[in-house]
């Protein structure tokens, strides 16, 4: 299995020559499997280029097959979706894999956003790919060698956000994003879900020691905390902060590794870098 | 009048090594006239001038946005935008008035669970929306404002902000004005040109007229010049111009200088400069060429900024 990191950036994209380096495109990532299997985990603005990628294979010819994982209906988790040609290609097969909110399903979410009043693609109806939605839950799935395991960790008003962990041959890429870590319970369901984990991926575009205002969001110190405690062989920062720039991501990594080691804390920090192809 | 761009993206904001130059922020920019601090379009350019904004000496309390029209591409920024979390601050907001949904409803759905968290409630700043009709003409101290309709899916809105001293033209969304005639409705594309009737192409040389009027004499143009020839030949139905297209109305406007906006995402800044290049050479001497830079300032600055 691999991955590859194609939007890192949380909340809005930052294009920019300080924010090159790591990347300005909201959150995206491609899993693929030892089959060719494509796993797509959201689809912010990082799947326009992705997606551009994938028009030089077989999405040209309209014979591409996706499986998308939406972990909530946030524009950094899903804006990119109607941008990139192969979604506009027939032929072409979208799976997306998501949560409904008890305003509406993840599909209405998708239509709503494409409207006219939003979108000149005019509502679901005039994506050509063929594309289907199906309402996560906590039941596995597998797509062909990969399985795929959702649980709903963070509560928002109106819908959950989940997580996801794909495994294959026994290794697992766990994936969590904008997680709230409010009550020992959600701890503990997410040291569950990351145990043993060769890649953590988890949303930190914060330390504890900044004072922002709280979107909701888990900061660097819990994602070190989860992924050694849940035995994790390498974690990726995630869903950077749109201040923070190449430079001080780069002084961010650095210090937090210098305090895992001190504190000998066996784990592998990094921060998750548009481009960079990791094999699981 | 002094003006600043911090937004010349379409579509999309893309944050690729190869659009340094010009920018990969969708639109945004930044118009001030003595105390008056106007802009235009909410894109991703808009999250940068809010921070510059608010590290201002004295930053602006009250501003004035002129949304051209409401796809994601123009309002993605607006909730990046600190000066709405400002409880002293004050935005008055203005955009094509609609039958199907009020302007405010819009924003606060963009805006609200399932896509964002944020409520206009919450904000701190106090937000005033203005519903305007295309061709409707209004004063923001001493800036006036005229408006025309665009040419685009499901219409958008063409700016002109003038004092006695200048007049910047804003027009970031247009198709050309000889085939489709864009309407609410979605505009269906085989490939073939569809047969325009002749009502359709009455009200699209009306609405060239009015355009080349909004533009007439203007300092600076700000066009839709998205598309190549080859885009424009496929994607008609998308609702944007060529480089040339845009040339043309500035000459027929007789403007200073037409700045190209509104790049593709795919365009790098070395096709951008050859774009320019190839205008430049066919433009009428009066006319300046050039494409639109995050970063660029138009006209006098007093500041020191």
């Amino acid at each position: 299995m691999k991955l590859q990191f194609w939007g890192v950036r949380g909340y809005v994209p930052t294009p920019g020559a300080e924010y090159l380096r790591y990347g300005g495109n909201t959150c995206c990532t491609l899993v693929c499997g030892a089959n060719g299997e494509l796993v797509v985990l959201d689809t912010g603005t990082g799947f326009c280029q992705l997606g551009d990628t994938l028009m030089q294979r077989e999405f040209r010819q309209g014979r591409g097959e996706l499986t998308l994982l939406i972990t909530h209906t946030y524009w950094d988790h899903i804006l990119g979706l109607p941008f990139p040609g192969l979604v506009h290609t027939p032929g072409n097969r979208l799976q997306i894999h998501g949560p409904d909110s008890t305003l509406g399903s993840l599909e209405m979410t998708y239509d709503g956003m494409l409207s006219p009043v939003y979108s000149p693609v005019y509502g679901l109806a005039h994506i050509g790919a063929t594309h289907s939605f199906q309402p996560i839950s906590t039941e596995p799935f597998t797509v062909g060698g990969l399985t795929v395991r959702a649980l709903p960790l963070s509560r928002r008003k109106h819908s959950p956000i989940w997580a996801y962990r794909v495994e294959e041959n026994g290794r697992a890429v766990v994936y969590i994003t904008d997680v709230r870590y409010t009550d020992d319970q959600i701890w503990k369901q997410a040291l569950g879900f990351a145990s043993g984990a060769s890649v953590l991926i988890h949303s930190a575009p914060y330390t504890r020691s900044e004072h922002v205002q709280d979107y909701g969001h888990s900061r660097v110190e819990d994602a070190l905390d989860l992924a050694v405690e849940a035995n994790v062989g390498r974690l990726f920062l995630y869903h950077h902060a749109p201040t923070r720039t190449d430079d001080q991501l780069d002084a961010l990594v650095a210090r937090y590794r210098a305090s895992l080691a001190s504190d000998r804390r066996p784990l592998e920090l990094h921060a998750a870098c548009e481009g960079d192809l990791i094999t699981v | 009048m002094h003006a600043r761009i911090w937004g010349t993206r379409g579509s999309y904001p893309v944050a690729r090594s190869d659009v340094l130059r010009y920018g990969g922020n969708t639109t945004c920019v930044e118009v001030r006239v003595g105390d008056r601090c106007i802009v235009l379009d909410a894109g991703t350019g808009m999250r940068p001038l809010g921070a510059v904004l608010a590290a201002e000496a004295a930053p602006p309390l009250n501003i004035d946005l002129l949304i051209t029209h409401t796809h994601w591409d123009h309002i993605i920024g607006f909730p990046f935008f600190d000066p709405i979390y400002n409880p002293q601050a004050s935005l008055e907001i203005y955009g094509l008035r609609r039958t199907q949904s009020s302007l405010r409803t819009t924003i606060a759905n963009a805006l609200s669970d399932p896509l964002l968290p944020v409520s206009l409630d919450d904000l701190r700043a106090e937000l005033r929306f203005h519903e305007i009709q295309e061709g409707l003409c209004f004063e923001l101290g001493p800036v006036r404002v005229s408006t025309a309709r665009a040419n685009h899916p499901y219409r958008a809105l063409a700016y002109r902000l003038e004092t006695d001293e200048a007049a910047l033209v804003f027009i970031p969304d247009t198709g050309p004005f000889h085939t489709v005639l864009f309407g609410d409705e979605r505009i269906e594309w085989a490939g073939e040109p569809t047969a325009s009737t002749h009502d359709d192409l009455r009200e699209l040389a009306e609405m060239h007229a009015r355009i080349v009027d909004l533009a007439r004499g203007a300092d600076w143009l700000l066009y839709d010049a998205q598309f190549t020839d080859e885009q424009y030949a496929r994607f008609p139905h998308w609702g944007h111009s060529t480089a040339s297209q845009a040339r043309a109305i500035a000459e027929e406007a007789g403007v200073g200088e037409l700045l190209l906006f509104h790049h593709d995402p795919h365009r790098s800044d070395d096709e951008l400069d050859q774009i320019v290049a190839a205008q430049q050479a066919v433009a009428r001497p009066a006319l300046q060429v050039s494409a639109a830079n995050e970063g660029r300032v138009l006209g006098k600055q007093k500041d020191e900024r």
